[in-house]
């Protein structure tokens, strides 16, 4: 059989078989739950979410007033005589006696206190949108624009905190060429009939409105609003995004998992072992169902918020990567539950990589590591370059091919069937990949591929310390990123002394050591060259990226740095591996500090 | 049944759970959250009640204003966090785009006493979180411009509200309903959750692994297994939802009524674990169960969040100290609901039990 044809019987068969062990009793349960998700839905919009109903109390002497609060559920309202309620104004959160506030002096009171400001409000709005002459009880309307704005990644240098203003009260000059703007008119271009309904219409929605507004937008007042409805914009836009693209495609990839999880128990895939064709096309056809599924759901989200199409190309990648590390998971978990916690941990990971950066979109360059920022770009209709394609999505590739490649070559009976623990299965599979023939070669490629899993987490850190000031997060960054990257080396040479214990000998640690520092350098020199330009520009990047300026010694740094483990492991065995790896990255952190210093003074 | 089979079955799962540290996992996770914590406190509240992102910030701001004079100009001034710099359009907006200034307003020259509308036009930076401090501030100013616009042109007007005198509190408090109103609910309910999906992973696994047979041949009956497991699920329920009420109140925030929240949530997870358990006799099988099961569980949270005096609700309000004795009876109901469902599902494990234990469908 050749290769696309196997592939194509595989993937066949998945489909077939996950339809019918699904199939048969879920299909009819899952349409009757979605029927009653809907019905649930439209009780809960009918009769509203109580989930605050009741935490204040609060004790008022004229029934008007309480009528202010009467749709307010937060409020348990009691009407009492004004006498009487000042002596018991200690058992409520808030008092009201002819007209005069008072509030109790504890957090819950001040907290009572704003949601009886926010009713009042709404209150007196109501009242002046009753009105028939409507500009006398809205005389004022803003029209708000935006206007865009990024920030350079210099600006945390000087330990500057993002967000805070340049001298406020210095007159202020733009440093650059002034754009000659037409002024706005002073009417505004929307009859009143609209802007009344307008009003009335804002009583009614809920507050779930301003999120899913996020997604569609546009309204016949063409955003003119009154002061009081002047909300703020919400600065995280990115997590309404993660929960509408991010969660189905996490949900999908489950089923890839538990699939590949099922070939496993009680020996289920020995037959598909046994069959002629190799692993890659069981996998490959393993996986193509769920990749077109995913697609298929992320295009009809896109279709219903009516988005560019274009917003798929950067979900790809990230599909592969849910894809891959489900194979992974799906392939080391022990047990059912320790499948459910570890995946719940990825997920959690993932999501936070691709939702951090996000928050500085618009504003920043870090932000676009994220594929999700190009999903941000796409919807705001700026679109994005191919060189930002390839630059926030280039390290989603490598790691999802690099898993790919671990679950390939492991797809074999005695990795699949042993039943080691979580940590060693995974060391197996790193021996996996170290020939015997040619061990040395095997750990130069090694480090080479994981240089892109030592970029995501030194990002994920980058993004982490972003906001602690300035000497302490260069301080935190450089440890832990010379952390990182000392597991990362030492890892194949810790997986091949478990697996082959002969192996470590003080020649074999030599010759290992130094295939391992120009693989790690040979792969980073590919990939900075590949994406990473615009971060290397700033002071971070000279961090994460000191070895780019000579290369010798970031060579023989990483050499000394594995040696350093290398050599615990040879004289103290796996337990002396922590220690090894603690003096391997004080040294390393040790150099980057004098040479950053170097480069500061 | 026998009890003593019931703690055998219940011991050996609990220390499963031990042993393979799949217990570390949820630890790391739990960890992994705190370091970001902070990052998400700010974020999620901003998300909850953007408007109590103004307390974070101590600093001033420049505004530009551009156009004609108006009272617009007054209200700023009372404020000394808002700096007012009078230039043009054109260079303001080159400034704001700078960053050197953090909002331009501009004022058309419309008289306060028009028969129209006054149009204001403000220009903030997109999607920035100084933009959203700046626009609380600028709303209060507004908010007091249009007061009094509103009183220049009151004669238009045909009705007028009650007063009310607010005291002048100083900073309001946004955290407090975010924290008592969803996060400490969400936060002791989780371990409720994470069991139910427990209990589907323990039994679906003794389907799909075939290991029920070995299981069975001990004197261990099927209920008893099915039991022990639940009561396994069950023990790790209120232990974990106390440690997020010690932890919060390490943290500083006081949570009332520590011992009836736990009842509570322990009955909610009770429900919960049952109703996975039931899920999971049915269908044997992990993938189908755990879907079922996380589809009516959005039904279950949904339908209860709608109803008035919910779990939930009731964990809120003990937190916060109004309850009253009603939350006993809620209690009643619920333990009630999960009795009922206990029995349904004892009766159903029966009849799996004695025709067909082991059989996958």
């Amino acid at each position: 059989m050749s290769l696309a044809s196997s592939i194509r019987t595989i993937a066949v068969w998945e489909m077939n078989r996950s339809m019918t062990t699904m199939g048969r009793g879920v299909l009819p349960l899952a349409a009757g739950l979605l029927v009653l998700l809907v019905l649930v839905t439209a009780f809960a919009a009918e009769s509203g979410i109580h989930m605050q109903d009741g935490i204040y109390r609060i004790g008022i002497d004229d029934p008007d007033v309480a009528r202010i609060v009467d749709a307010d559920t937060r409020f348990t309202v009691e009407t009492v005589s004004g006498p009487a309620l000042w002596n018991n104004r200690f058992a409520y959160d808030i008092v009201v006696i002819r007209g005069e506030v008072y509030a109790a002096d504890t957090g819950k009171g001040r907290a009572a206190l704003t949601a009886l400001k926010r009713d009042y409000e709404g209150y007196v709005s109501r009242i002046a949108a009753g009105e028939p002459d409507l500009f006398a009880g809205y005389p004022l309307w803003i029209d708000l624009e935006y206007v865009k704005s990024e920030i350079d990644f210099l600006a945390t240098q000087s330990g500057q905190q993002i967000g805070a203003p340049a001298n406020a009260r210095a007159p202020s000059v733009p440093s650059g060429p002034v754009e000659a703007v037409t002024l706005p008119p002073s009417t505004i271009p929307v009859h009143e009939e609209d802007l009344r309904q307008h009003l009335a219409g804002m009583e009614k929605t809920n507050p779930l409105s301003r999120y899913t507004g996020i997604v569609s937008s546009g309204s016949a007042t063409d955003g003119l609003r009154t002061p009081s409805e002047l909300s703020p914009p919400l600065p995280y836009d990115a997590l309404i995004l993660v929960f509408v693209f991010i969660f189905p495609l996490y949900f999908t990839s489950q089923f890839f998992m538990m699939s590949v999880m099922n070939e496993r128990v009680g020996r289920a895939g020995e037959a598909l072992l046994a069959a002629p064709v190799r692993p890659a096309a069981i996998i490959v056809g393993k996986a193509i169902p769920y990749f077109a599924i995913m697609l298929l759901v992320s295009a009809a989200i896109t279709f219903f918020i009516g988005a560019p199409l274009t917003i798929l190309l950067p979900l790809i990648p990230v599909i592969l990567f849910f894809l891959s590390s489900a194979l992974i998971i799906g392939m080391a978990a022990r047990s059912f539950k320790e499948l459910s916690f570890v995946s719940i941990f990825f997920s959690t990971l993932a999501t936070s990589y691709l939702f951090f950066p996000t928050v500085f979109a618009n504003t920043h360059v870090v932000s676009l590591i994220s594929p999700l920022t190009l999903v941000i770009l796409e919807l705001q209709g700026e679109g994005f370059t191919a060189a930002g394609y390839v630059y926030s999505t280039a390290l989603f590739f490598a790691t999802s091919a690099v898993l790919f490649y671990a679950g390939t070559i492991n797809f074999r009976e005695e990795r699949l069937f042993s039943e080691k623990s979580l940590t060693s299965r995974l060391m197996d599979f790193v021996a996996g990949a170290i020939s015997r023939d040619r061990p040395h070669f095997s750990l130069f490629l090694l480090a080479a591929f994981t240089i892109p899993f030592v970029f995501m987490a030194q990002m994920m850190l980058l993004v982490l310390f972003f906001n602690i000031p300035m000497p302490l997060s260069l301080v935190l960054l450089t440890v832990s990123a010379a952390f990182i990257e000392e597991v990362a080396k030492s890892v194949g040479l810790y997986a091949v002394a478990g697996e082959r214990p002969g192996f470590l000998t003080p020649k074999n640690l030599l010759v290992g050591a130094a295939a391992i520092g120009f693989g790690f350098l040979a792969g980073e020199k590919l990939l900075l060259f590949a994406t990473l330009s615009q971060i290397t520009e700033s002071i971070f990047g000279s961090v994460l990226f000191l070895s780019l300026q000579v290369l010798w010694m970031p060579l023989l740094l990483h050499i000394a740095g594995v040696l350093i483990t290398g050599t615990f492991l040879l004289a103290g065995g796996k337990r002396a591996y922590v220690p090894g790896l603690v003096v391997a990255s004080v040294v390393h952190s040790l150099y980057n500090l004098h040479f950053l210093l170097g480069g500061l003074v | 049944m026998n009890a003593r089979h019931i703690g055998i079955v219940a011991k050996k799962e609990l220390l499963g759970l031990s042993a393979e540290k799949t217990i570390v996992f949820a630890i790391l996770l739990q960890v992994f959250i705190a370091m970001f914590s902070s990052f998400l406190m700010v974020g999620l509240t901003a998300m909850y009640d953007p408007e109590a992102l103004e307390g974070y910030s101590t600093a001033t701001y420049g505004v530009g204003y551009a156009g004609a004079d108006s009272a617009l100009i007054d209200e700023f001034e009372k404020r000394d966090d808002l700096i007012l710099h009078r230039m043009d359009l054109s260079p303001a907006l080159a400034a704001l785009r700078d960053r050197k200034i953090a909002a331009v307003v501009y004022v058309p020259d419309t008289p306060p006493d028009a028969e129209g509308p006054v149009a204001i036009t403000l220009y903030l930076v997109q999607n920035d979180l100084q933009s959203s401090v700046i626009n609380v501030k600028i709303k209060e100013v507004l908010q007091g411009y249009e007061r009094e616009l509103r009183e220049v042109r009151a004669d238009r007007m045909t009705a007028f509200p009650v007063g009310l005198n607010f005291p002048d509190a100083g900073d309001a408090e946004s955290f407090y309903e975010f924290v008592y109103g969803l996060l400490i609910p969400l936060l002791v309910l989780l371990p409720a959750i994470v069991s139910a999906a427990l209990i589907i992973d323990l039994i679906t696994e003794e389907y799909q692994r075939q290991t029920l047979d070995t299981l069975l041949s001990t004197p261990i009956t099927f209920t008893e297994m099915v039991a022990g497991k639940i009561a396994a699920c069950f023990a790790i329920v209120p232990v974990q939802a106390g440690a997020w009420i010690l932890l919060l109140e390490l943290n500083g925030i006081a949570v009332a009524n520590a011992v009836p929240i736990l009842l509570h949530v322990s009955a909610a997870g009770l429900f919960l674990i049952l109703l996975g358990a039931a899920i999971a006799l049915h269908y044997r099988e992990r993938t189908s169960a755990q879907f079922v099961f996380s589809t009516g569980l959005v039904v279950v949270f949904l339908l209860a969040m709608a109803i008035p005096y919910n779990p939930l609700n009731i964990v809120v309000r003990l937190a916060v100290g109004t309850a009253g004795p009603v939350h006993w009876l809620i209690l009643l109901l619920v333990s009630g609901a999960t009795a009922l469902l206990a029995f349904a599902v004892a009766a159903y494990g029966r009849r799996v039990g004695k025709n067909s234990p082991t059989a996958v469908r």
